[in-house]
C-alpha cells in the first residue's frame, strides 16, 4: 500500500515521525513534492476562496497526491496539547479537502488530540488499521518513529552576520520557501542572520505568557507570543519579522499583542498570499534591513 | 461605579433588566451605528472580525459616558472570541482607559469555577439588593430576553403572512422603543406580554405562500441588525418569510448543557454526516441548521459571517456538498465595516427573485423525503395563547 504525505501545514514540523512511522508498518510512502506554482494554482482552485494561503497551498498538494497513492494521511489535528487548541481550520480540513477535491483515494483522518505518549499510541493503532493489526509492529514502529522525531530539531540559527532577525510564525510559512519567497535567503543575501523561535526555551515561552491576563489557548499562538516576547527583552536579535498569512485568524491577534507589547523593537509583520508581487516584499525587506543597520550605527555613535 | 455591556441584539435590553433588577448604575450603550463601527475600526487590529470591532466602539462610547466597568463573556474555543477579552483590555490601556474594569464572565474548567465566582461577586458585591432580589433580577432578565427573542421570531416569520405589510415591522420597532422606557424589569415584561398578544391580533393571511428562508451563519453577524446591515428587515420588507435558530435564549441554553452533551441534540444529529468534529464557534450549528432547514422544507438559507471567520469559513467549504444533496439554495453573505449596501439590496433581490421562480416552478425537484412540515402559520395560532404562558426560557 502507497501512503501519500501532503507536504504542506505541519508537514515541516511532525513529518520524520509520519514518514517513519508508516515505513516501518510496511508502506511505501510518498511526499508530494516542495510547493510550486502548479500546486498553488490547482490549491486556489479547490479550496474555499475565504481560507488562508497554507490551506490553499495543502489543498493543492493534497491534489498532486491524487491517482499517485492508495491513502492519503491527513491526521485531524484537534490539538497538541491537553486543554488546548490549534486553529479551527485543521478541525475542519478533511471536511474541506473532501468536499472540494474530487476522486480522492481513502483518506486516513484520525484525530490527533494530544501529543503525549497514550494519545499517540491510540491514533498510532488507528491510522495504522488499514494496513497491520499487528500491536507489537504498531508499538516497534511507534517507538522508532518518537527515536527518530525527537533527534529531528529544526530551526535556524545564523551565526556571523552583521544582523540578526527572529523569524516568527507558522512553521508552514517559514520552512516553505516558495510561499514565502525564499526570505532566509533573501534576508541572508541581505547580511542579515536569521533566528528562529525554536531556539528560545520552553520555560521562558511560559514564564512571558503567564503575564496575559488570559493564557492563549491556541498552542501555536503560545509559543509565537512567548517567543516574541523573549526575544524582545533578551535581545537575542535585532529585529522581529512576523510572517503571517492573509486572513489567519491567529495571526492577527497574536500580532496585535506583540505589538501591545512592544516599545521600539524593530516589528514587521509580513502578509502572504497568492497575489504577493515580489517586488514589494523585496523593497520593505530592504527598507527594514537598512533601518537595523542604521539603528545599530545610530546606537554605536552614542556609546562611542 | 458605572456598569456598561456591549450592545447584541436584544442582549443588551436583558443586561438592561440585569442592572435594573440589581439597583446598579449602568450606561445603556447606544444603538449600533455607523458611528460606533467606524471607532472601532479605528482602533482595532486590522484583520480581526466585525464583532470585536462594533463591541470595541460601544465600550468607548460608554467610557466617554463615564461608564468604569464592563460585563462581557469569553469563552476557550478555538474560535477569536476567547481572545477579546485580552485584547480588549491591552487596547483600552494604550488608549488610557487603564482605570476601566473588564469583568469577563469565562465558562470554563481552564479558570476554575471560583475565580469565575469571585469576578461575579465583584459585581453582585456593589448591588444593594438581598440575595432573592438578585436571584429574581437574573430570572426577570432571562425572561425578558426569551420573551424578545420570541417576539422578533413571530415578526420576522409572520411579515410574509401579514395582510398589510409592514405591520410586523412597526409592532416590532415599537416594542424595541418602549423597552428602553421602561424602568422596572416587571412593567417591561407586562408589555412585552402584552405585545405577544397584540401579534396574535395582526391580520394574516395563511393561504399566502411567502419564500420562506433560513438564517444560518455567525451568531453575532446573525443576531445583531446593524451587522449584518438589517438583512432580517429587508426581507421582511421583500415579503419573505425568514427564521434563525441562533439566538442569546438559545445561546445560554446551549452553554448551560453543553458539560452533559445535551445541547441542541437535533441540530447536532443533522451536522454529523457533514462534520463530525467540532471547529469551534458556531460552525456546527451552521451545518446543522441548514440541512434542518432543507428538510423542514424552507425555500433557501443565507449564511451571514464576518470576513476572516474561521469556523464559518470552514462550513462555507462545506455547504456546497448539502446543496448538492437536498438541491437546496445557498446564499453567503460576508460582512466587514466596509460593507456596500446597494449590492447586498441587489443580491437580496436577485436570491428572492431567484427561489420565487424555483417555488412557481414547482419546488427544486428534491428526491428525498421532506419531514412532517409544520403547517404554515401554526406559530401564529399558537402565539395568541402563549402569551400567558409563565415558563417563556426556552422553546
Amino acid at each position: 500500500m502507497i501512503i501519500g504525505i501532503p507536504q504542506g501545514l505541519l508537514y515541516a514540523k511532525y513529518h520524520v515521525f509520519a514518514t517513519t512511522f508508516m515505513k516501518e508498518i510496511g508502506a511505501k510512502t510518498v511526499a508530494s513534492p516542495t510547493t510550486n506554482k502548479s500546486i498553488l494554482d490547482e490549491g486556489v482552485r479547490y479550496c474555499v476562496d475565504e481560507a488562508c494561503l497554507p490551506m490553499k497551498v495543502y489543498h493543492g498538494h493534497v491534489a498532486w497526491l491524487r491517482g499517485k497513492c492508495d491513502a492519503v494521511l491527513i491526521p485531524r489535528f484537534m490539538s497538541i496539547r491537553p486543554k488546548e487548541h490549534i486553529c479551527p481550520m485543521f478541525c475542519g480540513l478533511i471536511e474541506m479537502v473532501s468536499n472540494h477535491i474530487p476522486d480522492l483515494p481513502l483518506l486516513i483522518d484520525t484525530p490527533v488530540y494530544s501529543l503525549n505518549r497514550d494519545r499517540m499510541l491510540i491514533w498510532a493503532k488507528y491510522a495504522a488499521r488499514f494496513l497491520t493489526k499487528d500491536q507489537k509492529t504498531v508499538d516497534a514502529a511507534f517507538d522508532k518513529a518518537i527515536m527518530r522525531q525527537n533527534d529531528y530539531k529544526p530551526g535556524i540559527n545564523d551565526e556571523g552576520f552583521p544582523a540578526k532577525v527572529a523569524l516568527i510564525g507558522h512553521v508552514y510559512n517559514i520552512y516553505d520557501s516558495f510561499i514565502n519567497m525564499n526570505l532566509v535567503k533573501k534576508l541572508n543575501a541581505l547580511g542579515i542572520g536569521v533566528l528562529t523561535g525554536e531556539y528560545v526555551p520552553g520555560d521562558a515561552i511560559e514564564d512571558e505568557v503567564r503575564q496575559l491576563y488570559k493564557k492563549p489557548f491556541w498552542s501555536l499562538a503560545r509559543e509565537y507570543y512567548g517567543a516574541a516576547v523573549y526575544i524582545r527583552k533578551t535581545k537575542m536579535a535585532d529585529g522581529i519579522i512576523y510572517l503571517s498569512s492573509f486572513s489567519c485568524g491567529i495571526d492577527s491577534i497574536i500580532t496585535e499583542l506583540i505589538k501591545c507589547e512592544n516599545d521600539e523593537f524593530p516589528f514587521m509583520v509580513l502578509k502572504l498570499d497568492e497575489h504577493t508581487g515580489e517586488a514589494g516584499y523585496d523593497t520593505r525587506l530592504d527598507a527594514f534591513s537598512d533601518m537595523l543597520k542604521r539603528r545599530k550605527t545610530k546606537f554605536a555613535r552614542y556609546v562611542s | 461605579m458605572l456598569v456598561t455591556f456591549p450592545n447584541m441584539g436584544n442582549v443588551a435590553f436583558a443586561a438592561r433588566a440585569l442592572c435594573q433588577g440589581l439597583k446598579i448604575p449602568y450606561v445603556m450603550p447606544e444603538k449600533n451605528n455607523k458611528d460606533t463601527l467606524r471607532r472601532g475600526s479605528f482602533y482595532a487590529p486590522e484583520e480581526i472580525c466585525l464583532p470585536f470591532k462594533v463591541m470595541l466602539g460601544n465600550f468607548l462610547e460608554c467610557i466617554e459616558k463615564g461608564a468604569d466597568t464592563i460585563l462581557f463573556v469569553g469563552s476557550c474555543g478555538p474560535c477569536r472570541f476567547g481572545e477579546y477579552c485580552e485584547l480588549h483590555m491591552k487596547i483600552l490601556r494604550r488608549l488610557g482607559y487603564g482605570n476601566v474594569n473588564i469583568v469577563v464572565a469565562d465558562f470554563s474548567p481552564e479558570i476554575g469555577i471560583d475565580a469565575l465566582r469571585h469576578r461575579i461577586a465583584a459585581i453582585s458585591d456593589k448591588s444593594p439588593v438581598g440575595k432573592l432580589e438578585k436571584l429574581k433580577a437574573v430570572k426577570n432578565a432571562m425572561i425578558i430576553e426569551a420573551l424578545c427573542d420570541r417576539l422578533d421570531r413571530i415578526a420576522y416569520e409572520m411579515a410574509g403572512y401579514e395582510v398589510n405589510r409592514g405591520t410586523c415591522k412597526r409592532l416590532m420597532y415599537e416594542y424595541k422603543a418602549k423597552i428602553l422606557e421602561s424602568k422596572e424589569p416587571d412593567e417591561t415584561i407586562a408589555m412585552l406580554r402584552g405585545y405577544l398578544r397584540k401579534f396574535g391580533e395582526v391580520k394574516t393571511d395563511l393561504s399566502l405562500d411567502p419564500v420562506k428562508i433560513a438564517i444560518i451563519g455567525e451568531i453575532y453577524t446573525v443576531i445583531d441588525p446593524f451587522s449584518n446591515l438589517y438583512i432580517e428587515e429587508k426581507l421582511m420588507d421583500l415579503g419573505a418569510s425568514s427564521s434563525r435558530m441562533l439566538t442569546p435564549t438559545w445561546w445560554v441554553k446551549d452553554l448551560v448543557m453543553k458539560p452533559v452533551k445535551l445541547n441542541s441534540p437535533n441540530i447536532n444529529r443533522a451536522a454529523r454526516k457533514y462534520m463530525p468534529f467540532p471547529v469551534g464557534g458556531h460552525g456546527k450549528e451552521c451545518i446543522g441548521e441548514a440541512v434542518l432547514a432543507a428538510k423542514k422544507g424552507m425555500d433557501g438559507a443565507i449564511q451571514i459571517l464576518p470576513l476572516g471567520c474561521m469556523p464559518e469559513v470552514i462550513s462555507k467549504a462545506i455547504l456546497p456538498s448539502i446543496r448538492r444533496d437536498y438541491s437546496f439554495p445557498f446564499m453567503t453573505l460576508i460582512v466587514d465595516e466596509v460593507t456596500g449596501e446597494a449590492g447586498i439590496n441587489t443580491r437580496l433581490e436577485a436570491f428572492l427573485d431567484m427561489l420565487g421562480s424555483i417555488k412557481k416552478r414547482g419546488g427544486s425537484g428534491r428526491k428525498h423525503n421532506l419531514t412532517k412540515m409544520e403547517p404554515a402559520g401554526s406559530l401564529l395560532r399558537r402565539c395568541a395563547n402563549e402569551a400567558d404562558r409563565k415558563e417563556l426560557f426556552f422553546e
